[in-house]
Formats: C-alpha cells, sequence, structure tokens
C-alpha cells in the first residue's frame, strides 16, 4: 500500500510539472451570433485573406452565414460563388517572402491543443523586445509578422481593440472548423430531451414487468 | 395467415424451436446485476459502428490525396454526414468503453472461471480483433495522428525474429505508411466487422451452452432462472436507454474531446508530431510498451499484457464461488489492478520524462506481479476462508441449490 502512495504522490507531481513546463493561454469566449462572427469574416478577409487558404470554406457559405452579398461579391472578383476561399497570395511567393508556406485556416481552431484558446492567444502573443524585433509568446518560431499589431499597441483602449478583434476572428475560425455545430448542439438538446422520456419509460415498464416475479 | 407461414417454415427450419429456446425461453439467472447489461451494449455498439460505417464508406476516399479532405467533405458537405462520422468516432471510444467494463466484470466476479474458459478466450480474441478493427481505422482520416501512429505500430512488428524489416515492409505494403497502406487497412478495416460478427455467434453459442454466469458464482437451479424475455429484454433496453444518453452527451457535445487535434492537420510525413499519442483505449498497453527500454522485449510484454487474461482460469485456483464478492483478497487485488490500468493509462498519454518513465515501471511491473501472485494468493485466501467459514448467505444459498438438485434427483 504505500508503494502505491508513493506512486500516486509521484503522479501528482508529474502532473505538476507537466503543467508549469507549458506556456499559459489566456481564454476567450468564443461568439457564436452572426455579428460578431460577421464581423471575424471581414476582419479575416483584410488581415489574413492574402497570405491564408481556408479551403474548406466556398464564399457560398459566407452568404449563408448572412455576410452582405455585395460585400462577398467585392471579395470574389470574377471567382464563382461556389470557390474555396484560396488565398491571393501563390504558396511559392508566401514561401520566399516567410520562408514557409502559411497553412490553411480551415481546421485551425480544432488544430492545436487549446483549440481556439491557442489562435487567440497566438495572435495576441506578440512583443517587442528592446533591441526591436518582434517575438511570439506563444508560438517562438512563427513566421507570421503581428498583423494585429498588439506588440506596438501601448495604450489600453488599442489593445482592447486588437483583443475585440481577435476574438472575432477566433469566433469565426470556431465556426469555420465546425460549420454544423450549432446544428449539432440543439439537435442535441432533442435528442437528451427524447432519450430521456424514453429511458424513464422503458425504467417504469421494467419496475412493472419485474413486479410479476415472486 | 402468419400461423401458417410459421407454421411452413417450422417443417423446414427450427424457427419456433429456436427463438423459444435461445432468445424468449432462455433460461437466465433472476439476480443479475446491471453489470451483466455491458454484453448486449457492446452488440449494439457494434451494430452501430457497422451501421455508420457502411454509410461512411460510401463518401469516404481511401487515397493520401484524397482522404482527408473527404472527411471534410462528410463533416461539411453530405446531409447529416458529421452526425454519422461523430457517431462512428465516438463510437469507437464507446465499444471500448462497454467492452472494458464487460472485462471488468468477468474478472471482477471470476465468470471465467469453469465451465466458462472458451467463453471466456472467444472473448479474449473478440478484444483483438478490435483492437486490430480500432487501429486500422484510426488511420483513415489520415491526419498527423493517424500517420504517426501507425508509423510506430507497424514499426513494432520489426521485432519479428529474423525477417522483421520484411514483415514490416509486408504489413505496409511500402517502405513508409503510404497509399497502399491506406487502402490495405480501409478494405481490412471493413472486413474485420464481420469476423467479429462471426465471433460474436460463436461467443454467444458458447454462452450459451454454458449459460451466464450470475453474481452467487454459484450455477443457479431451475427456480432461481427466469425467461430472458421478457425480464431481460427490457432490463437490457433500460440499459440502453442510459448508456445512449451518455453515448450523445459525447456525439452532440463534446466530439471532439476524443480526437486529438493533431488529428486535424493532413499527414505530413516530413514532420513529426512533438508528442505520438494513441486513443485512450491503447494508453495503459503502451505505457507498458514504454516501460520496456528494449524494444524487443517492449514489445513483447505489451503482447503479454493483453493476452496474459486468456490464463485467468489456470492463475485463479480458488474454488470460492462468486468471484470477488465473497473474496477479500481478490477483492482487492480487483482495485489495485484497476488503479493500476488508471495509473497506466496516465502515463501513456503524458509525454515521457524520467520520473514518468520510472512511475511507468513500476506501474507495470505491478501489472504483471498481480497476475503472478494470483495463483498463490487465491490458494492461500481459499484456505483462509474454509477456516473462517463463509458468510451466512452464501452458505444458505448453497444449501438451498444442494436441496434443489437432491429434491430433483428423487423425483427421479
Amino acid at each position: 500500500m504505500n508503494k502505491f502512495m508513493m506512486v500516486l504522490a509521484s503522479c501528482c507531481l508529474a502532473a505538476s510539472a507537466l503543467a508549469s513546463s507549458e506556456v499559459k493561454l489566456d481564454t476567450v469566449k468564443v461568439g457564436v451570433d452572426a455579428s460578431t462572427v460577421g464581423r471575424g469574416v471581414e476582419a479575416m478577409m483584410s488581415d489574413c485573406h492574402s497570405c491564408h487558404s481556408m479551403k474548406y470554406i466556398k464564399y457560398r457559405d459566407l452568404v449563408s452565414l448572412g455576410v452582405d452579398s455585395k460585400k462577398v461579391d467585392e471579395w470574389r472578383g470574377d471567382q464563382p460563388l461556389d470557390a474555396a476561399l484560396m488565398a491571393q497570395m501563390p504558396e511559392a511567393d508566401a514561401m520566399a517572402a516567410y520562408g514557409s508556406a502559411p497553412p490553411d485556416l480551415s481546421l485551425m481552431a480544432k488544430a492545436r491543443e487549446g483549440g481556439a484558446n491557442y489562435v487567440y492567444s497566438y495572435l495576441l502573443g506578440y512583443y517587442t523586445t528592446p533591441d526591436g524585433t518582434t517575438h511570439n509568446h506563444i508560438f517562438p518560431a512563427t513566421k507570421m509578422p503581428d498583423i494585429l499589431g498588439m506588440s506596438n499597441a501601448k495604450e489600453a483602449a488599442e489593445r482592447t481593440a486588437i483583443q475585440s478583434k481577435a476574438r472575432d476572428i477566433v469566433s469565426y475560425l470556431v465556426w469555420a472548423s465546425d460549420p454544423h455545430a450549432q446544428e449539432r448542439q440543439s439537435l442535441g438538446y432533442y435528442v437528451m430531451g427524447y432519450l430521456f422520456v424514453l429511458t424513464l419509460m422503458l425504467y417504469f415498464v421494467k419496475n412493472q414487468i419485474w413486479a410479476k416475479l415472486k | 395467415m402468419p400461423h401458417r407461414i410459421i407454421n411452413w417454415i417450422d417443417q423446414r427450419f427450427p424457427l419456433t424451436s429456436f427463438v423459444k429456446h435461445e432468445l424468449t425461453g432462455y433460461p437466465t439467472p433472476r439476480n443479475l446485476s446491471y453489470w451483466w447489461n455491458f454484453g448486449f451494449l457492446a452488440g449494439f455498439v457494434l451494430m452501430l459502428q457497422v451501421a455508420t460505417g457502411i454509410f461512411l464508406a460510401m463518401h469516404y476516399k481511401a487515397d493520401v490525396a484524397l482522404s482527408f479532405d473527404s472527411i471534410q467533405h462528410i463533416m461539411r458537405d453530405v446531409n447529416y454526414g458529421w452526425l454519422l462520422r461523430y457517431l462512428h468516432s465516438t463510437g469507437a471510444s464507446a465499444f471500448f468503453f462497454v467492452i472494458f467494463i464487460h472485462m471488468a466484470r468477468t474478472l471482477y466476479y471470476g465468470s471465467y472461471r469453469a465451465p466458462r474458459e472458451l467463453l471466456w478466450w472467444t472473448g479474449q480474441g473478440l478484444l483483438l480483433l478490435l483492437m486490430g478493427t480500432a487501429f486500422m481505422g484510426y488511420l483513415l482520416p489520415w491526419g498527423q495522428m493517424s500517420f504517426w501512429g501507425a508509423t510506430v505500430i507497424t514499426n513494432l512488428f520489426r521485432a519479428t525474429p529474423f525477417i522483421g524489416d520484411e514483415v514490416v515492409i509486408w504489413l505496409r505494403g511500402d517502405y513508409t505508411v503510404g497509399d497502399a497502406t491506406l487502402t490495405r487497412f480501409f478494405a481490412l478495416h471493413y472486413l474485420f466487422p464481420f469476423l467479429i460478427i462471426g465471433a460474436v455467434i460463436v461467443h454467444l453459442v458458447a454462452l450459451h451452452t454454458v449459460k451466464s454466469s450470475n453474481p452467487s458464482g454459484i450455477n443457479l437451479q431451475d427456480k432461481d432462472n427466469i425467461p430472458f424475455h421478457p425480464y431481460f429484454t427490457i432490463k437490457d433496453l433500460y440499459g440502453l436507454g442510459l448508456f445512449l444518453m451518455l453515448y450523445s452527451v459525447f456525439v452532440f457535445f463534446m466530439p471532439d474531446s476524443l480526437i486529438e487535434p493533431a488529428n486535424n492537420i493532413p499527414a505530413n510525413p516530413m514532420v513529426t508530431p512533438n508528442h505520438i499519442v494513441p486513443e485512450w483505449y491503447f494508453l495503459p498497453f503502451y505505457a507498458i510498451l514504454r516501460s520496456v527500454p528494449n524494444m524487443v522485449g517492449g514489445v513483447v510484454a505489451m503482447g503479454v499484457s493483453v493476452l496474459i487474461f486468456a490464463f485467468m482460469p489456470y492463475l485463479d485456483r480458488s474454488r470460492i464461488p462468486g468471484g470477488a464478492h465473497y473474496r477479500p483478497m481478490f477483492r482487492g487485488l480487483f482495485y489495485f489492478f484497476a488503479i493500476d490500468m488508471g495509473v497506466l493509462g496516465y502515463i501513456g498519454y503524458i509525454p515521457p520524462t524520467d520520473q514518468s518513465i520510472l512511475i511507468g515501471q513500476v506501474a507495470t511491473f505491478i501489472y504483471f506481479t498481480l497476475f503472478l501472485l494470483l495463483p498463490f494468493l487465491s490458494k492461500f485466501e481459499e484456505r483462509w476462508l474454509m477456516k473462517r467459514g463463509l458468510t451466512p448467505e452464501i452458505e444458505a444459498l448453497i444449501a438451498s441449490e444442494a436441496k434443489e438438485i437432491s429434491e430433483k434427483r428423487s423425483k427421479r
């Protein structure tokens, strides 16, 4: 038993050691309302779309999401509505400019440990060292410039504006990573309700049948 | 008219008598607890996996250039494709969840003991088939964890004596995990469930030969057996309702909690993930693999850790009925083993550090020691219990069953 307690104790130690070695992520309350996601789409198209693709999202999806179709027409130019959101900059040019291909963002909100919190913390994680170079706390090896300008933002109001923009972008990315999530959850409540009633009735029938036994 | 049709069939095929003997009238111990629901649940999950899997296969493409995209096509464009996919991916975890409880029940109540050895061994075969199916299915989304998990596990076959390298190439169909591996894993992932169905039938034939065990551990006489229908059909359905509620919480509200984030990145043979982890149901065995410093030793230890369950009928030498229920030492061993499994699972999950490797080695040592200790402990406990006497409850049950047997004999 003593040995077992020792193992348990060292497990707890290992867990705490593991937790402290990881960078702490900021938590973000992702918006699911159309206006937040819509703002996210616009921020995305102006700040990210030139380098990053979202190949599983089509322009038509943005229209059905509720984005003004005039804006969507402006973004897509002469591409059809069913075209995917490919980056404006060819991948080879991005490679030449930044040294690595910008990843597709369709699944970004699901593809990192920490999910939405990771992306949010990463976007806001830029800082400038005294020698004038910009780095990122969350992903030190990143090749992406500080696109939201967090490292230069000194005033509180400016920082808040950047944070809310980052939240909009992350909300859009969360939607894009699983466009049926809302539908899934609302269906889920009906399924749970149905199963609850069904199981309750089965429980009563079971008691009734078993009551016949002496 | 229906009566005439059934008569016509019965003259040519034993339909009515089969249904009566094996389903409706099948004698079942009346004292079964809810722990006996999990075999039925495993059968249900198997059917669910087959049904959702067939429809997923209609939209999935087994090709390294297409498979990741085809999963996203299912998730986004196919009508209720997201539901099919989440039912299936959550179903894999649900399958292992019910099977682990089903096995734990067998171990706790000593249901593996004579005359149920073959029942236990067919179950062991089913576990191996299930593990193989789950492993191959995990490659199909062609994400980073799919690719690297398959690479690590197929690589273990290098431990095969003399022809290790050839075996690995033969399994993968290529020098690395690639298109040939993906297509063959898809073919086998579609085949194995039907082998499982066949093995389940064998498992059920064995069950109906020896009949269900029960918490008392004594073979009950007729007076304590009740027909399967309606008593256990309704009990199984009620249990199914409870299970479906838990399952639906995962499917509808947290389906991604069972999918590694790295598997949302397409497979890239040039980039190794920081930390390769298998699915949760393989973690204890993965921890055992990593605990042995030598690769061949690790593979052997992992294999033995799964197969050692088959020896339970011989390792447990006690004749005291009722498994852990009436056996305090065995019960202690059972819970200790369960905790050890939990520790191994946790160690398998975290990235290896000097400390975690040491804990893993201690837990691995305990894992095998408990099995090896069992023959001595069970015999010792049997003597101790014989001397001390069993609880009045079980003594009374043994006496009443003995009376039933002697009454039956005197009637003849």
